[in-house]
């Protein structure tokens, strides 16, 4: 027993709930036994890692959910010792290397080279290849991806890689040219909302419609949010009629109300709440990105229509410096300065047009 | 001091002098002059010279006498040394390692031996008696020198010897046969080479003569005198060395330090000259007032601490306290500093000979050894290490045991000698060994007003004209470095052009601006410059705007920019309330800054570091405002840094399981897409949460609606899943509670409040839901017992002993024999004895409390498994 995500998650190709084609896209792949390298991206909760699963079960059978883990431990080139969890079976292999931070090229190298060069012994296997998983592959950093480029080409006899991603956009191009691009997209309501009922059927209770729609609204299309929320509210009020309060995530609450700061008041007092309050954020160690994805998202909800290009765009201009440096609370605030100043412009004097140069 | 109460000695001599001349008033009264002006020459070099005729000459010399009490009236047990000290100086100078006479060596006679003794020699003495006047001081021939009040025969005075263990003993002095005593009648006789007894020129001519000589003498030597040697001395000089003091008064600065230093050096005396610290002048004080003491334990009368450690900033003038610290108490010094090899085997090779034998030849004065710059070596790697490891080991060693051979224990003599270690750095690493067994003092910079005057002074020997406010400026820029301030001066002086304050500036230029603090940085960056310090840096109204370069190099100076960066970020918004523009400028320099070293750091561009600073300038111009708010430390960030390492660690528990028995508890596999890192820190950590709380009342287990106790059993499988448990505490005030472990709520906990739509779990709560996770747990384990034992079924069950154990154990009687059972015997058929060792008792111990459990027993016959001694036991036995 478990988490219900985890517990009615489908194992098989045939049991996946949504995207008919593309099922019947994997199985034809999984059978013509010329199985390529892939990338799966579409956003988070869509289910890549699920498809991922099913397919890999399609090429090797049920062996492949015989799963171990192992703890491998890796040098760098600086002699620290880098300690990584793997996941594999006899057939496949997973690994996320962006938890090792920096040092993910050692890990990719490593591993792949050592699956490249050895093969199959199992003699009942299906197949003669053995797959490798890199989830989170568009947090690899660009050394790891060059170090994937070559290897993917010459041990392709030994050798398959699967990678899962939320976007394409910092995958190098080398590396998009050789794998089959897979977009798992969003389920729609619909789909959605069948999957809370098979749940719900399979948990034999009843999920009322209103509850559903109002879980599909607040999920936004990401069906492992949705599953955890119908558990919570089951769990908070058995019966799941009358008026639902769902629950936002914390951290997401947390922005909200940030973002409300910012538009209330523009003072150096203000930006010294709003220091506190992004500190809060990051010391619970929430993604300075998605602080700033989410921030902008509801101040563009909320100022007028000529601030909201701008919003974003500044947040967008941020997140790249963020990136290049190392103090996020520098970016953040900065940002935060930014945005208050062009509210205030826009109140006060519409004279927007010096804004952009700096 | 009127010559009443002035020693017998000194009355001695006083009759000496004019014994020939009794009665000539006007030799007597000049002679007295000259004598007057001889002592207060010596004990005052600063005062005019005295003309010979001096009509008040006692007067004088009793103010001068005053006057020197005054300065030095902690050493008021030493006055009588003063008093002689003029005369008999000669004597002291050569009392060496043996010193005789009972009488002090008093601590400021020895620092006028230079000046006294040529004089009294002169004065007094033929010239070839001068040339060897060790000799003549060692040799009893001169009755004027020797009475120091204790004995007018010396050659009854035994001399005391120490030797290098400590003891002391005695050598017993033979008079020379047929040496005639020397009269000053006999040595002005032989200067004039004449046989005859009387003398040729009258004797009030002579010391006239004499007199004026002496006073010449004494007005050149104290116009040269304390900072100001010869003029002659060549040019080439350093002043830094020209001037550097040469006796105890004449240092500057803490006079305290000094004291202190030289109290530990004199602590050395008994056992180095084997004296005795006057013990009746003991003074009450020096039990609780931290002096150094001697050690009453140690045989050697060694002081407490064996080293003595100088530490302080570079200049202030350390290495000079304990040259002259050392010269004054009699030593002999020898340096070791950071340019000479330093290692272990430097002990053994320079130290030790040096302090057992003395390092010069001819000299028969104890060493005293200095260790300079003792901190200076770290980077030699463990070098210095042993060097101090050696050290220690040296200055502790034990007195070598009785009737053990002396040369086989060589290395294991004590340490006789002081040593004295100077380092700049206290806390040094390398040091921390040697700083918890020594003597520490700490040196501080001389007051500025003292520095000043000691700089006006040198100035005017060396005929540069400067003016005080000038000088004032060079103290200030150097922090009180005396030697960076002489080496200024001279730099100035080489190019002969009257001093101005510019000039100072560009000489000081550069001096110790690395020295300036992280916070001194942050608030200069923050602060525009005050006039006042404006013209201490020398900088025009016209160059205040040119602000960069000045800031640039205090940034750069003040060692880690990232921490000013963090520094400015923390304060940037406390200024300029209101005027947002502003901000948005200066937080733009800093993201330019950030976005700056974190390419530099990537891609190792080194050679960028130069120009990182610069981005923290420009907050000058935007910020520095007068009577703005006062700076402050950043500390925001480093608190936060420690919550979010501390957060991390929770997830990471979450998502890889506890660790805490040292197995790793992989959560299983089928759950790792929960735990990634994102969706497990944006979705189920907050979803987690809510999960596990539901709002369920405490209620007993019986009576629990079924509805209650789905969701119950739900909620503890859940919570075990993720090894999640209610943990039972103590408040600090004494109630219950239970804790959440791993503590997965602070994510859903911000600023200090739980998120609103989840209810507080109250405690009785928590207890029932603690009680039911035990119980499941529980439950597991015995079906992973049942399952293992039907698995692997060993040969007896659980087999806690060894049969031998138990048949031991039987046999101790706590246990129903069986009368059947044959006494225990070994392979050989031998009857075994219990040894009663506490490992067996602690077996029968346990098998008290075997016979409550049922083991189960299960049998199974091991094909091939062959054990060596095959003997029947009954199942009875096991049991």
């Amino acid at each position: 027993m478990s988490l219900w995500v985890d517990k009615y998650r489908p194992r098989t190709l045939d049991s996946l709930h949504y995207h008919a084609e593309l099922t019947a896209r994997l199985r034809a792949l999984a059978s013509s036994g010329d199985f390529p390298h892939m990338l799966f991206f579409g956003p988070s909760g869509a289910g890549k890692k699920t498809r991922v699963a099913c397919t890999l079960r399609e090429l090797f059978g049920p062996g492949v959910e015989k799963i171990k883990i192992d703890q491998r431990v890796f040098m760098t080139p600086s002699k620290r010792k880098l300690d990584v969890n793997i996941v594999q079976s006899n057939f496949h292999i997973e690994i996320t290397p962006s938890d090792v931070g920096m040092y993910d090229r050692v890990v990719i190298q490593e591993i792949l080279k050592e699956i490249a060069q050895t093969q199959q012994v199992d003699l009942n296997a299906k197949q003669r290849f053995k797959v490798v998983v890199i989830s989170e592959a568009d947090s690899l950093s660009r050394d790891a991806q060059a170090a994937l480029r070559r290897t993917m080409e010459k041990y392709m006899s030994n050798m398959r890689i699967i990678l899962c991603a939320n976007s394409t956009s910092t995958l190098i191009a080398p590396i998009k040219s050789r794998c089959l691009l897979i977009r798992v997209a969003a389920p729609n309501e619909d789909e959605m909302s069948r999957c809370l009922n098979e749940v719900a059927k399979k948990e034999r209770f009843d999920l009322p419609p209103s509850a559903a729609q109002e879980i599909i609204q607040d999920s936004n299309g990401n069906l492992r949010k949705a599953l955890l929320v119908l558990e919570t509210l089951k769990m908070q009020s058995p019966d799941l009629t009358g008026p639902l309060t769902i629950a936002k995530p914390d951290w997401e609450t947390y922005c909200h109300k940030l973002a409300d700061m910012i538009l209330q008041e523009q003072t150096p007092q203000r930006v010294l709440d709003v220091r506190t309050k992004l500190y809060e954020l990051l010391a619970h160690c929430i993604p300075p990105d998605v602080i700033i994805k989410t921030i902008s998202n509801r101040l563009v909800d909320n100022v007028a229509e000529p601030l909201k290009a701008d919003v974003i765009h500044w947040a967008a201009f941020y997140q790249v410096r963020m990136r290049l440096g190392s103090k996020k609370i520098f970016h953040l605030e900065a940002w935060v300065i930014k945005v208050m100043s062009l509210y205030k412009h826009f109140f006060y004097d519409v004279d927007l047009t010096g804004d952009f140069e700096d | 001091m009127s010559t009443s109460t002035m020693s017998p000695a000194h009355n001695q001599l006083v009759d000496n002098l004019f014994g020939m001349s009794r009665g000539d008033e006007n030799a007597d009264e000049m002679s007295f002059g000259s004598m007057t002006s001889l002592l207060s020459g010596s004990l005052q070099p600063k005062s005019p010279q005295m003309p010979p005729h001096s009509p008040r000459p006692l007067q004088h010399l009793t103010e001068t006498q005053e006057t020197y009490r005054e300065e030095e009236n902690t050493m008021v047990e030493e006055d009588f040394a003063f008093t002689s000290n003029g005369l008999l100086a000669g004597k002291e100078s050569s009392q060496t390692e043996t010193t005789t006479d009972g009488s002090s060596i008093a601590t400021p006679a020895s620092a006028f031996n230079e000046v006294d003794q040529p004089l009294v020699s002169n004065g007094l003495l033929s010239s070839s008696m001068d040339e060897d006047d060790d000799n003549a001081i060692l040799n009893p021939r001169l009755p004027i020198l020797q009475g120091q009040g204790i004995s007018r025969n010396p050659a009854r005075i035994p001399i005391k010897v120490t030797t290098f263990d400590g003891k002391n003993f005695e050598l017993r002095r033979k008079r020379k046969v047929g040496t005639p005593l020397p009269t000053l009648h006999n040595i002005a006789s032989a200067s004039s080479a004449r046989p005859s007894r009387l003398l040729e020129v009258p004797i009030h001519r002579l010391m006239e003569e004499i007199s004026v000589t002496v006073a010449q003498k004494l007005t050149d030597e104290h116009v040269a005198s304390a900072t100001t040697p010869v003029r002659s001395t060549p040019q080439s000089t350093l002043w830094v060395d020209r001037y550097r003091p040469k006796r105890f008064i004449d240092l500057l600065g803490d006079e305290r330090t000094h004291r202190e230093t030289m109290a530990w050096v004199k602590c050395w005396d008994t056992c180095v000259f084997g004296t005795s610290k006057s013990k009746g002048k003991k003074r009450a004080r020096d039990e609780d007032d931290g002096e150094p003491t001697i050690d009453l334990d140690d045989p050697l009368k060694r002081p407490t601490e064996k080293l003595l450690l100088l530490s302080g900033p570079p200049g202030l003038g350390k290495t000079t306290l304990a040259h002259v610290v050392a010269k004054q108490a009699g030593y002999d010094v020898l340096e070791i500093n950071a340019s000479d090899a330093r290692s272990g085997q430097a002990i053994d090779d320079r130290i030790r000979p040096a302090l057992e034998s003395g390092s010069l030849i001819g000299s028969s004065k104890p060493v005293l050894v200095v260790i300079d710059e003792i901190d200076g070596a770290t980077g030699g790697g463990d070098n210095t290490g042993n060097f101090i490891h050696k050290l220690l080991q040296m200055a502790f060693e034990k007195r070598p045991r009785k009737g053990a051979k002396k040369s086989a224990n060589n290395a294991n003599r004590p340490l006789v000698r002081p040593i004295i270690c100077i380092c700049n750095d206290l806390y040094s690493s390398s040091l921390t060994r040697l700083r918890q067994q020594s003597r520490i003092v700490r040196f501080n910079r001389a007051a500025d007003v003292h520095l000043v005057r000691r700089l006006r002074e040198i100035c005017e020997k060396e005929s540069l004209s400067i003016d005080t406010h000038a000088l004032n400026n060079l103290v200030n820029a150097s922090h009180g470095d005396i030697r960076g301030c002489l080496n200024a001066l001279q730099f100035i002086k080489s190019r002969n052009q009257p001093v101005t304050e510019p000039m100072i500036r560009a000489a000081t230029a550069g001096m110790k601006e690395s020295e300036s603090s992280f916070l001194n940085v942050l608030t200069d960056i923050f602060t525009p410059l005050s006039k006042k310090r404006a013209k201490a840096m020398g900088i025009r109204e016209i160059d205040e705007s040119k602000y960069v370069d000045r800031l640039q190099r205090l940034i750069d100076g003040s060692g880690s920019t990232d921490k000013v960066a963090l520094g400015c970020f923390e304060n940037y918004l406390n200024y300029r309330q209101h005027d947002i523009s502003k901000l948005r400028k200066a937080i733009s320099w800093l993201c330019a800054y950030d976005a700056f070293s974190g390419g530099m750091r990537s891609e190792r561009e080194y050679g960028l570091l130069g120009y990182v600073s610069y981005f923290l300038v420009p907050f000058y111009p935007v910020f520095a405002a007068r009577g703005g708010p006062r700076i402050e430390m950043p500390k925001v960030d480093w608190e936060n840094f420690q919550r979010t390492k501390t957060n991390e660690e929770i997830y990471k528990s979450l998502a890889k399981g506890n660790q805490a028995d040292g197995v790793t508890n992989h959560r299983p596999p089928h759950l790792r897409h929960l735990l990634e890192q994102q969706v497990l820190r944006l979705e189920l950590a907050p979803l987690l949460n809510r999960i596990i709380s539901p709002p369920l009342r405490p209620v007993n287990n019986q009576i629990i609606k079924a509805d209650d106790k789905a969701r119950l059993n739900k909620l503890v499988e859940t919570m075990l899943l993720f090894d999640l448990r209610f943990v039972q505490e103590k408040t600090e005030d004494g109630s219950l509670t239970y804790r959440l472990d791993p503590a997965i709520d602070v994510f859903v906990t911000y600023e200090g409040k739980r998120a609103p739509d989840i209810a507080p779990s109250r405690y009785a709560t928590r207890h029932m839901v603690a009680i039911e996770i035990e119980a499941e747990l529980a439950k597991r384990q015995a079906q992973q017992v049942a399952f293992s034992e039907v698995a692997r079924p060993s040969m007896f069950g659980r087999r806690p002993k060894t049969i031998n154990d138990m048949i031991s154990s039987l046999s101790d009687g706590t246990i129903a024999i069986d009368p059947a059972d044959k006494p225990p015997t070994d392979f050989f058929g031998r009857p075994i004895l219990i040894k009663p060792t506490p490992s067996v008792t602690t077996a029968a111990k346990n098998t008290e409390e075997a016979p409550q459990k049922k083991y189960k027993v299960g049998f199974r016959f091991k094909e091939g498994n062959s054990s060596a001694v095959r003997r029947p036991v009954k199942v009875a036995a096991l049991l």
